[in-house]
């Protein structure tokens, strides 16, 4: 297997006929924290969708370049979008399990409809090894037929972290998962990441520099559209090679 | 004392005020409360007014014949007044028969329609359909009626009750043979025709709505388009719901339409091809007997009300259930 959980190869992306993604060359090594870091408007949420082929819901969205998963062109036109989406895996910006889905529903519905557990108990089981790697478990486990709109910020977000995880990804991708949520559910998702990465490789979109010093192991600093560096978490926090990173770690550049 | 007395005054306006909620707390008056809640009032008392209206009149039916008037199914519109007996049974059956139908007919057309409409309709011809439906919801219902009486009903009873009655007459609800065409099941389906455009406004703009971020968490979890709408679908339950009773709400109270294509036949049966009655055509075409039979007049009043409280339980059964449902859901 390649040792690259995510590489892209002069990735452009443009919405119509605004170029937002200017060409990007990005390697992900397996079983990190990649964290993605960049000014509101750069293009994170844009590129990441690029990575499990969702940016197609936007029809004028047009991806060029390739993005390969474990060395696979995920873009070639034998491959299917959905096989894609099971194999990458998603949180969002802002937590959104189905409101009109039990807690258990919302774990299992991408199992059942990709029939994914072969009978009842498999699912069972397959739902519970979710929400315990999501650290829900304990919090849930008597209450799997409710409704998640009793559910806090911080809870809906590992509720969607497991309806993720439920699929067995082998990336997850999450886009700002801790934007939306208070300090104590932000410190759960962090410390989350560090259990996870040991089966997955993490692509982590943030706009705060001080989330990526804590959680990752590899930076990459997107800036309007253009990945200006990428390293080591260490390397880019204590010695940025460019001024604009530089600049941006310490806060200067929003 | 003179001062007094109209200190008393100001205070005692006051406390009327604060208490009817027209001062604001600034004790300031909202004006704009102040003008409209007349007109609030206006319309309870018509309510009111109405019920009362209905009920008194209905009352001779009650005195004489008591509820059986809505549980029997006869209708003995004679010369001499002491042999006159009426039922409103079959015409109460009708009614919600033909609704029901309705709604079978509208839901998936609506729901059809609708994803149409959102998903796969293309941004040129978007704007003409939705215009198009809105336009066929505000037609008035006779343009229906006679289309029903000479368009639909002929079809239906050529393409669609002849094989089902020549291959399926072993069925209880296809076993009456279609002669006419006019019949619950022609009724019910130029109903559900009719109410499309009001279910599918309804179900459209909801599903229109569906927050993108649902849309996609369901593609990220491997969904196909048809999963994922499926979905999406399940999270509008609530609107499709009200489209229903709304939808429901039209079919029952519409009179034109249903006369000219039921066939007005005191019928009391399953049968989705035997002619019948519907609460509304019944008082439309008995409305002219009314003032020849002396019983009768007590008898339609009888059926509005009947039709009063059928809409009444339908909309509350509805908004109760919907209140419930999006309480369980809430965001
Ligand atoms: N659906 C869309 N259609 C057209 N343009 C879009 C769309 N989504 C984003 N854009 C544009 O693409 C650019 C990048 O947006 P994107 O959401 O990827 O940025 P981001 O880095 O995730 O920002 P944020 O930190 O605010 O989430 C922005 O200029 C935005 O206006
Ligand atoms: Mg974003």
């Amino acid at each position: 297997m390649n040792e690259y959980a995510i590489e892209t190869k002069n990735l452009k992306i443009s919405y119509g006929d605004n170029e937002v993604i200017k060409g990007v060359d990005l390697k992900v090594l397996k079983n990190v924290v990649f964290a993605l870091m960049g000014p509101s408007g750069c293009g994170k949420s844009t590129m990441l969708r690029a990575f499990n082929r969702l940016l197609e819901l936007n029809k004028d969205a047009v991806v060029e370049g390739e993005v390969l998963l474990f060395g696979e062109n995920i873009y070639s036109p034998d491959i299917d979008p959905i096989e894609v989406r099971r194999d990458v895996g998603m949180v969002f910006q802002y937590p959104n399990p189905f409101p009109h889905l039990t807690i258990y529903d919302n774990v299992a519905i991408g199992l059942k409809l990709n029939k994914l557990a072969k009978n009842k108990r498999e699912l069972d089981e397959r739902v519970r090894w979710a929400l315990e790697k999501a650290a829900l478990w304990d919090e849930v486990k008597d209450r799997m037929g409710d409704y998640p709109s009793d559910l806090s910020g911080g809870q809906k977000q590992r509720l969607v972290v497991a309806r993720a995880l439920a699929m067995k990804p082998k990336v997850l991708l999450m886009d700002e998962p801790t934007a939306n949520i208070d300090p104590v559910g932000t410190k759960k998702i962090e410390e989350l990441l560090f259990e996870l990465k040991e089966d997955y490789t993490i692509i982590l979109v943030t706009h705060s520099p001080a989330q990526a010093a804590r959680v990752s192991d590899c930076v990459g600093f997107l800036y309007l559209g253009e990945l200006i560096e990428v390293g080591s978490t260490k390397d880019i926090f204590e010695k940025p090679k460019n001024e604009l990173t530089e600049q941006y770690v310490t806060g200067e550049l929003v | 004392m003179a001062q007094k007395i109209s200190e008393k005054v100001s205070e005692i306006l006051g406390k009327i005020k604060t208490c009817m909620g027209f001062q604001k707390k600034g004790n300031k008056v909202d004006s704009f409360k102040l003008i409209t809640s007349p007109a609030v009032l206006f319309v309870l008392a018509l309510f009111a007014g109405m019920l009362i209206v209905y009920f008194y009149n209905a009352m001779p039916a009650f005195n004489r014949e008591g509820l059986s008037v809505y549980l029997k199914d006869v209708w003995r519109a004679v010369e001499n007044p002491s042999e006159e007996y009426y039922g409103l049974a079959s015409a109460i059956w009708g009614s919600i028969y033909t609704s029901m139908i309705a709604i079978l007919v509208a839901l998936p057309l609506s729901i059809a329609y609708s994803i149409f409409v959102v998903d796969y309709a293309p941004k040129r011809i978007k704007n003409t359909l939705i215009i198009t439906s809105d336009v066929m919801a505000g037609l008035p219902t006779i343009i229906y009626g006679i289309w029903g009486a000479f368009v639909l009903v002929p079809f239906l009873k050529d393409y669609v009750m002849t094989p089902l009655h020549r291959y399926l007459s072993f069925i209880p609800i296809f076993s009456y043979p279609p002669i006419t065409g006019f019949s619950y099941f022609s009724a019910g389906i130029l109903l559900g025709i009719m109410v499309t455009p009001f279910a599918s406004a309804i179900i459209r703009e909801a599903y229109q709505m569906t927050p993108f971020a649902y849309r996609e968490a369901a593609f990220s979890v491997g969904m196909t388009r048809y999963e994922a709408t499926k979905v999406m679908l399940g999270y509008i339950k609530p609107a499709m719901f009200s489209g229903v009773i709304l939808a429901f709400g039209r079919a029952i109270g519409e009179t034109v339409a249903v006369s000219l294509v039921i066939g007005n036949t005191f019928n009391l049966s399953a049968n989705l091809f035997a002619p019948g009655y519907t609460i509304s055509s019944l008082i439309a075409n008995q409305f002219g007997n009314a003032f020849i039979y002396s019983h009768m007049l007590p008898v339609l009043y009888a059926a509005g009300l009947a039709l009063f409280f059928i809409g009444l339980l339908v909309n509350s059964a509805g908004l109760y259930l919907l209140r419930r449902w999006e309480k369980n859901v809430s965001i």
